[in-house]
């Protein structure tokens, strides 16, 4: 029987719950157990429902930020348990915790994955890289257990049967502390800037005659809003959305451009977006060689149309 | 204080070529730039030495020869010294192999702090700071938006962290490695003209395998536990777009490929 | 500034007022900050570095008789004068290099004054903004057939007194091919005022007296330039992608030397064309063409155009769907607008969009100039590993040779003050070396300005002693833009240089 862990992450717990999807496509071809390692961490079990063990350790000397006691602990868990995967979310202390005890295992790492390729003979993790420039499929050698970091929020994991969850109840003999404190934590301020958006829903000239109507469609896809020169020079919003060689430089996973033609000037402000949609009168307007899809009409009108879907699904 | 700054020079994501058979980047004739987040790094190096000149700081880089005239313009910034690491042996190391050679180079050195970035724009793993930090019994810390000047010591360091969620404020202590993210917005100083064509090259170091004297097999491909099997292309070039009109049959495509992105 | 310069610059103000009327004189120091220099020093001024003193103040006379009271009043108290009209010069033909300086300005002289579409003629005052030329002409069906890229903010002023250029040039001529007449003030305050003829031998055309002068002689008040029918339904757009700039520039010569006009006509290098066409160049060069007219000699150039480009076919990789080419020339004109987003980029980065040399020569040397002077700036640049852009075009054709319009950018990594003696001017120095060496001509449309002043004599050669007299002539007193196109020392050294 195979013994994979999961590193629940108090950052993004949800998610780390969704890697149990890795795991079954990682293992789905043997029998495997699904274990979760929760540190200092309440969860209802109804959440861990699809876990096969919970390791459960309740010890303050450890901090969720500490990753020298981190790897130690893991290492220890490792030597017991002998996984066959240590699956961790690409979270802040995900990635910086999994490259440590890779090391520390002397295995390679492969992170930041988002999709996973699996046949008899070979596994092959695929991860972007060049700013997403290309996906570059990795395999790691021999070496157990294979271990990975996932991109957050990309796998999601369907819960078919309840199963009996074993709550093991673990204190880990030996550590080290790394000195370090937590002085402060605030929330980050909310006025959003376009360069972190993950979404943005940017007007220009074309969606001129009611940029409002952008703001609908941005929040119907937790989206932020940005525009281009046009819509600056009109004063219809402020310089800070600016997209472009004058404005900001964005990176966003997704960018629908609408009413924009593309010109230098605004391009010049867009680096390495992996999904950009157009809407453009003009199907030869300069950003629609750019995009994945160019749907050919009135900016506004399509704005509205989508939002709509949107409300109904 | 002895600051070692760890940089990546790495090529400029708008040029760069992929050769699909051998898989392997095509890096000639690609512009080389100083990865924004290493930038910050030597930045705010350079900022702390202006306050206080006694700071000594040594630039460390791995990578092809090719970055000299990039090394030799952040000497004539103010960086005491440089190291490029560079040797064909090298070629094809993955994260855990350059780790490997960069904590070979670094073990011996006396230092208190290591500034370096968060991510890298090509490797994007950021593996290679807490590997780093392993190797050398270090701890260390991504993400990193401010370190606080007055309360930077030669035993602690004051940062700021980002994780997206919040702002996270913590008390290192050093020595320890920081990895910077480059909206710490440290800017690094303007070249002096008269330093402009200044001869550097008593400061610069070129340390190939034989200084260093790693066994072939923990280095370059043979050293690395992972490898590239297949890389799938990602708009290089003009996408193949679908055009839709604005009509039903239009937005339900548009509604599928957000729905398959996980966008919706 | 010492006390006794700012009382010298407020006696001229207050001489000024007394000459026209307050609201003329300008003395407004952000105005007078912006027109101590051209967009050569841009990134300098986007950045508060600008080393060269500010005039005294900016004059609009409302009459060429207000313009010959100012210049007469300027000689008498040798006050250096800069005419301006447009203000979109690149080689620092509107920088100040003196402390007693005042602007002219033709921002009053802004009157269409008639047009003839029976003589087929158009006169208007210096101030008149092309645009608004070209505007009028097109609602009765003419055009003026000028089109440079500034045609948005450029003046008819400016434009004849730096032997402007346009994008259709290849058809229809430089300006100085299309002014009829003129009006010109000399230092003195004598007007003279030069007859519209179709044609005449009256001894030498003193037009090109006044035609590039580059406000070193004398003001230009007034100008008329032909016009011509407007045939926009016939345009044909050609494009292409091609192996190298010389397979372009081959295609160009054919199509000129077999006696065929295009209106447009342009090679680019792959880097060139990489940041205008970036959407279908495929980092190859590209080629294009524009056929415009009444539709028989359209369809005749057009042929002309498709059997140049078979004739050389080896190095044609493929032909660009027209459409795109079209969609490309109706929007290629930079506005203020542009002018302005790039002012707010350099405040925010420390890169502005590039700069430009160029240049003309024979059929034969074009090929060579380029290679040299690519090679060189690879080899001998010191900041080479900076440069983010490095390429041309040509872009305005002729029957025995053409232009180059070298483009290059970089990042800048000194500070504001220095980026000049940094980066553009050992490029600029290259290109102009390079093109004089092979007999070509270092300032094929961007005057001498200031900036190339240092290679007058060389560019002239023997015939620089014409341009000498002219100016020991009409400007005894060397009140006129001090520093543009005839060289001077103190002011290279100081400014250009930086000798302290």
């Amino acid at each position: 029987m195979k013994n994979t862990l999961i590193y629940i992450d108090q950052e993004n717990i949800i998610n780390s719950i969704e890697l149990l999807e890795v795991a079954r496509q990682i293992h789905a071809d043997q029998e495997y157990q699904s274990f979760g390692l929760l540190i200092n961490q309440q969860i209802e079990n109804k959440y861990l429902g699809e876990f096969d063990s919970i390791i459960n350790i309740k010890d303050q000397n450890i901090k969720s930020y500490d990753q020298l006691a981190l790897t130690d602990v893991i290492e220890e868990l490792q030597n017991e348990y002998q996984f066959e995967s240590i699956i961790i979310p690409a979270t802040h202390i995900g990635r910086m915790l999994a490259p440590r005890l890779a090391m520390r295992l002397h295995v390679g790492l492969v992170a930041d994955v988002t999709e996973i390729k699996k046949d008899e003979k070979s596994l092959e993790l695929i991860r972007p890289a060049f700013s997403g420039r290309i996906m570059a499929g990795i395999e790691t050698n021999a070496k157990k257990p294979i271990m990975l970091t996932v991109r957050q929020n990309v796998f999601t994991h369907h819960i078919d049967q309840n199963k009996e969850l074993k709550m093991i109840n673990y204190q880990p003999n030996n550590y080290n502390k790394a000195e370090i404190d937590l002085l402060e934590k605030k929330q980050c301020e909310l006025s959003y800037d376009i360069r972190e958006s993950e979404i943005l829903v940017s007007g220009g000239g074309g969606a001129l005659k009611d940029f409002e109507q952008i703001k609908n469609l941005a929040d119907k896809l937790n989206a932020e809003v940005s525009a281009s020169r046009k819509i600056i020079d009109d004063g219809k919003a402020s310089r800070n959305i600016q997209v472009g060689q004058s404005g900001k430089t964005v990176s966003p996973e997704l960018y629908i451009a609408l009413g924009i033609s593309g010109a230098i000037e605004h391009v010049a402000g867009l680096k390495n977006i992996e999904n950009i949609i157009s809407v453009n009168i003009n199907k030869n307007a300069p950003i629609c060689s750019l995009s994945d899809i160019v749907v050919v009409g009135d900016a506004i009108e399509f704005v509205k149309k989508l939002a709509n879907k949107l409300e109904k699904n | 204080m002895k600051i070692i700054c760890l940089v990546k020079y790495v090529p400029n994501v708008e040029d760069i070529k992929y050769d699909y058979e051998k898989n392997i980047l095509i890096r000639d004739n690609v512009k080389l730039i100083l990865n924004p987040d290493d930038a910050c790094a030597v930045a705010f190096a350079l900022e702390l030495k202006e306050h206080q000149p006694e700071h000594e700081i040594e630039v460390i880089t791995m990578g092809p020869k090719s970055v000299k005239p990039f090394v030799e313009d952040l000497l004539r910034r103010n960086v005491d010294k440089a190291s490029i690491i560079s040797d064909k042996l090298f070629a094809g190391s993955d994260t855990y192999a350059t780790s490997k050679i960069l904590s070979h180079y670094l073990k011996d050195k006396e230092f208190d702090c290591i500034l370096t970035g968060t991510n890298s724009l090509d490797g994007d793993t950021s593996h290679i700071p807490s590997q780093i930090g392993e190797l050398l019994g270090l701890n260390q810390m991504s993400n990193i938006t401010k370190i606080d000047l007055a309360r930077f010591k030669k035993t602690k360091a004051v940062i700021e962290v980002e994780n997206g969620e919040n702002v996270l404020t913590y008390a290192m202590q050093l020595p320890a490695i920081l990895s910077l993210r480059k909206e710490s917005d440290y800017k690094l100083p303007y070249i002096e003209y008269e330093n402009m064509s200044l001869d550097v090259s008593d400061r610069l170091d070129i340390i190939s395998n034989q200084e260093l004297g790693l066994a072939k097999e923990e280095i370059g491909l043979k050293g690395s536990l992972t490898k590239v099997v297949n890389t799938y292309n990602k708009n290089f070039e003009e996408k193949d777009k679908v055009v839709v009109e604005n009509n039903e049959e239009g937005i339900d495509f548009v509604y599928s490929f957000l729905k398959k992105k996980g966008f919706v | 500034m010492s006390v006794a310069q700012q009382a010298k610059k407020k006696e001229i103000v207050d001489d000024l007022i007394d000459l026209l009327s307050a609201e003329q004189v300008n003395t407004n120091e952000e105005d007078l900050y912006e027109a101590s220099v051209d967009r050569y020093k841009k990134f300098a001024y986007a950045r508060n570095a600008v080393d060269v003193p500010k005039p005294a103040a900016i004059v609009y006379p409302n009459s060429s008789e207000e313009v010959s009271s100012i210049l007469e009043f300027c000689n008498q108290q040798k006050i250096n004068v800069i005419p301006r009209s447009g203000d979109t010069s690149t080689e620092g033909g509107l920088e100040n290099w003196k402390e007693n300086t005042i602007i002219i300005d033709a921002e009053n002289l802004d009157k269409i004054v008639d047009i003839n579409t029976y003589n087929m003629e158009a006169k208007v005052q210096a101030g008149v903004p092309l645009e608004e030329l070209e505007n009028a002409l097109r609602e009765k069906g003419f055009t003026t057939g000028h089109s440079p890229q500034s045609k948005p903010v450029a003046k008819m002023g400016g434009l004849v007194a730096t032997r402007s250029i346009g994008q259709l040039s290849t058809l229809y001529g430089g300006i100085e091919d299309m002014v009829i007449g003129l009006e010109c003030v000399f230092p003195d305050g004598h007007i003279a005022n030069i007859k519209n003829v179709p044609r005449r031998a009256g001894g030498p055309d003193i037009r090109h007296i006044a035609i590039g002068n580059e406000g070193t002689l004398c003001y230009i008040t007034e100008v008329t330039v032909k016009i011509f029918k407007y045939y926009p339904d016939n345009n044909k757009f050609y494009g292409y992608l091609t192996e190298d700039i010389e397979t372009g520039i081959k295609v160009l010569r054919e199509v000129m030397v077999n006696g065929y006009r295009p209106s447009v006509a342009r090679a680019y290098s792959e880097e060139d064309a990489n940041q205008h066409f970036y959407h279908f160049s495929k980092d190859k060069c590209v080629l294009i063409l524009m056929a415009e007219g009444p539709e028989n000699i359209v369809e005749a150039t057009g042929e002309a155009i498709e059997e140049a480009v078979e004739k050389f076919s080896d190095g044609i990789i493929e032909e660009v769907d027209s459409e795109l080419i079209e969609n490309w020339f109706n929007n290629l004109n930079w506005s203020q607008q542009d002018i302005d987003d790039e002012y707010e980029g350099m405040i925010e980065n420390d890169s502005h969009t590039g700069f430009t040399t160029e240049i003309s020569a024979n059929w034969e040397t074009i090929p060579v100039i380029y290679n040299n002077v690519m090679r060189r700036i690879k080899e001998e640049f010191p900041r080479a590993h900076e440069l983010t852009l490095l390429g041309g075009h040509s872009s305005h054709s002729y029957i025995n040779g053409t232009n180059l319009y070298f483009v290059y950018n970089y990042e800048i990594n000194c500070a504001p003050e220095d980026e000049l003696r940094v980066y553009h001017h050992p490029i600029h120095k290259i290109i102009v070396e390079e093109t004089l060496k092979q007999g070509g001509s270092m300032c094929h449309h961007h005057g001498i300005g200031k900036y190339r002043s240092e290679w007058t004599k060389e560019e002239h050669g023997s015939a620089y002693y014409m341009l000498e007299k002219l100016k020991e002539v009409f400007d005894p007193n060397d009140i006129m833009n001090y520093g543009s196109i005839f060289p001077k020392e103190d002011g290279i050294k100081k400014y250009i240089n930086k000798e302290k």
